[in-house]
């Protein structure tokens, strides 16, 4: 059995959740082999999203429903699902750095990540360096992402990596920045692996720096 | 229920009191009492002479009772269509349109980047992107051609360059009576005849006096050509203040108004119930360069002042915006066409011409046109005032998501986002993606847009048989000026 893409496509596009929750449980039922149901129907309908928002034929709302629509399929998709189906779509943990209160931007960020089929923990704005290796320690993510919106609190992004290295976690994880004062150069000189100007590229970015 | 609410539908805006309008009104009313104007024509010397005015030798002085009699013949409404029906166009008040002005003798080469001499296919290509620029209501012909067999007929190829590449409503120059005879012939083959023609005129005669207070032989014979066929006319006065008129605001728009009511008491004396419409490019000279400015705040504010006029006296107004002085289309250029497209649209001038020009009135770029295009969108955004009705406020929302929470994925944003104005060209992005992007400026990406409109854009052509009679009237002009 195979899936109808074009369905799943266009359901992620629209945003239209109960539908895609739908095809996806009656995949299941017909025992369509999950990884497929991912890979060649949820992923590249996802894909289709972004392609289209970087073109400027999708827009902000619309794309974060889309992602929206993927999650809630991927809740119901995800207990059938083997590590090996996932590939690097795996787990991340985002945060926003200590004495930092801006919300958005990192909520932006992991919404977009559970649209490309991420688990995202969510620990929260204002959260303290011992709070980012603890859940790196407890959820084991493929992917740390931290969020500093203002320059005295982008040093703590280079503390928490520190902290990583300190506990000797830091290679089980790539570590992804963001944050209106950050730059790619910032991000080298902490020894981030990922710096993404916005939310919409971050998935991309990381999905070529998983396939170098 | 609440009661005692007023509510701004859109955002307000105006210059003048009531009681200055009629201080102006009262003072235009006695200059052509007084001073009147001079008239080089001569059936109109004699409709004035048969008339209660008093004349002697060119110059005509009108008791202000003619004025009133006149002004109450004039429509309200005018409803303008275009060569393809859709684009229909309604002149009444506080209903804006925008649309190019006409006549640039020099244009600015695409290829070679100088300023050559404006020939058949600028007005062409000009007309090709007003067709395909939603912003656009009308169509003046951006260009002059200047390729024409003789400078004589060359409103006739002008016009014709316009139909084949526009198909919306249009404003039209001409050389003099006959040559406007010739394009409302072209128009009226257009609309399907000299009656449907009268019930949706194609376009509006484009006609001025020469300020200050004179009328020259072809402005006159445009005048009662127009009266007497009913065809939509503007008579607009240029002036510029300190040099053809008072350097001060109000002596300026006393004198522009003088001018108009004398078209309108001739027009009047013709045939009762044309349809007039008041114009004015109120301007100034500029001191140190002595140029007609199109890019002085004070074109705004006096065009501004000159639409609340005309409001009060029920005419419907054709003002200036999206122009400017500048020689190309640099910093200064937007800048002030940004500033003259504010002010005309919030006035609520109905006919808004010269948008894009540069280099104060003499040179045509394409690219003009479509920042304009952009810049008219932000201005009509500002325009839609704020809606503040129970849905709009939003009170159950905010609670809804508490302080802490998000909006961005709320149906509330995702209905609503779309009142917001979408901009096209203008960059929003981030730096590294502008980077990522080729890091171009407005220029490079407005220069990209008039390629891909130019080339992508197939305006509705007209049938074989109908280019061959407007070529026909345009054949026989070439013969009888050869």
């Amino acid at each position: 059995m195979s899936v109808d893409t074009t369905r799943i496509s266009e359901a992620i596009a629209k945003g239209q959740m109960d539908e895609l929750q739908a095809i996806t449980q009656k995949a299941l039922d017909d025992k369509v082999d999950p990884g497929t149901i991912l890979n060649q129907g949820l992923l590249p309908g996802m894909d289709k999203v972004g392609q289209l928002w970087r073109e400027g034929e999708m827009f902000m709302p619309e794309v974060l429903r889309s992602a929206k629509t993927m999650s809630k399929a991927m809740d119901i998709l995800r207990p059938h699902l083997s590590e090996g189906d996932l590939g690097s779509a795996g787990k991340m943990v985002i945060g926003t750095v200590a004495g930092d209160l801006h919300d958005i931007g990192k909520d932006l960020a992991g919404m977009m990540f559970e649209g490309a089929g991420y688990e995202v923990i969510n620990i929260g704005i204002d959260q303290p360096n011992d709070a980012f290796v603890e859940a790196a320690i407890e959820h084991k993510p493929t992917l740390l992402g931290m969020s500093a919106l203002l320059t005295t609190t982008m040093p703590r992004m280079g503390e928490v990596i520190n902290s990583l290295k300190e506990s000797g976690i830091r290679d089980q994880m790539a570590v992804i920045i963001g944050g209106a004062p950050v730059t790619q150069e910032f991000a080298d000189e902490i020894g981030a692996d990922l710096y993404a100007p916005n939310a919409g590229s971050a998935v991309e970015l990381t999905r070529q720096f998983f396939h170098r | 229920m609440k009661i005692n609410q007023t509510v701004n539908k859109t955002t307000q805006f105006k210059v003048l009191s009531e009681d200055q309008i009629r201080q102006i009104y009262f003072a235009a009313l006695e200059v052509l009492e007084r001073t009147g104007g001079q008239v080089f024509q001569e059936e109109a010397l004699e409709l004035f002479k048969n008339s209660d005015a008093v004349v002697k030798g060119n110059t005509v002085r009108i008791p202000p009772f003619m004025v009133e009699e006149a002004l109450n013949f004039y429509p309200r409404k005018i409803t303008l269509r275009g060569r393809n029906k859709k684009h229909s166009l309604s002149l009444q008040k506080d209903t804006v349109a925008f649309g190019t002005g006409s006549d640039l003798p020099f244009t600015y080469d695409r290829e070679t980047g100088e300023r050559r001499r404006t020939v058949y296919n600028d007005v062409k290509n000009a007309g090709h992107l007003v067709d395909a620029l939603s912003h656009y209501d009308f169509f003046m012909s951006h260009g002059i051609v200047g390729d024409a067999p003789n400078p004589q007929t060359y409103d006739r190829h002008q016009f014709m360059a316009m139909l084949e590449s526009c198909t919306k409503p249009m404003v039209v120059t001409s050389v003099d009576g006959e040559g406007l005879k010739d394009l409302w012939k072209m128009g009226c083959l257009i609309q399907g005849g000299e009656e449907e023609f009268k019930l949706n005129p194609l376009f509006v005669a484009y006609i001025e006096p020469i300020s200050p207070l004179k009328n020259d032989r072809t402005a006159v014979e445009k005048l009662l050509f127009a009266a007497e066929k009913k065809i939509p006319a503007m008579y607009t006065p240029c002036p510029s203040s300190g040099a053809t008129a008072p350097a001060t605001i109000a002596g300026m728009l006393v004198q522009s108004l003088a001018e108009t009511l004398l078209a309108s008491v001739l027009c009047h004396l013709k045939k009762p119930g044309m349809p007039l419409i008041m114009g004015g490019v109120t301007t100034l000279l500029d001191m140190k360069t002595s140029t007609y400015s199109y890019g002085a705040p004070e074109l705004s504010l006096a065009s501004a002042a000159n639409t609340d006029i005309s409001k009060w006296l029920n005419l419907i107004m054709f003002s200036t915006g999206g122009c400017s002085d500048a020689k190309i289309l640099d910093e200064q250029a937007a800048a002030e066409q940004m500033t003259s497209l504010f002010y005309s649209y919030l006035s609520g001038a109905n006919l808004i011409h010269d948008v894009g020009y540069i280099d104060h009135g003499t040179n045509a770029s394409l690219e003009s046109l479509v920042l304009n295009q952009e810049m008219i969108g932000m201005v009509k955004q500002f325009g839609q005032g704020i809606n503040t009705d129970e849905e709009h406020l939003a009170l159950e929302l905010i609670e809804k998501q508490g302080p802490g929470g998000e909006y961005v994925t709320t149906d509330h944003t995702y209905k609503h986002w779309k009142e917001w104005y979408m901009p096209k060209l203008q960059d929003r992005s981030d730096y590294e993606t502008w980077v990522g992007n080729g890091s171009k400026t407005m220029g490079q990406r407005v220069k990209e847009e008039t390629n891909r409109l130019l080339e992508e854009h197939n305006p509705q052509p007209m049938d074989d048989k109908l280019v061959q009679e407007l070529k026909g009237i345009i054949h026989d002009a070439d013969k009888r000026h050869s």
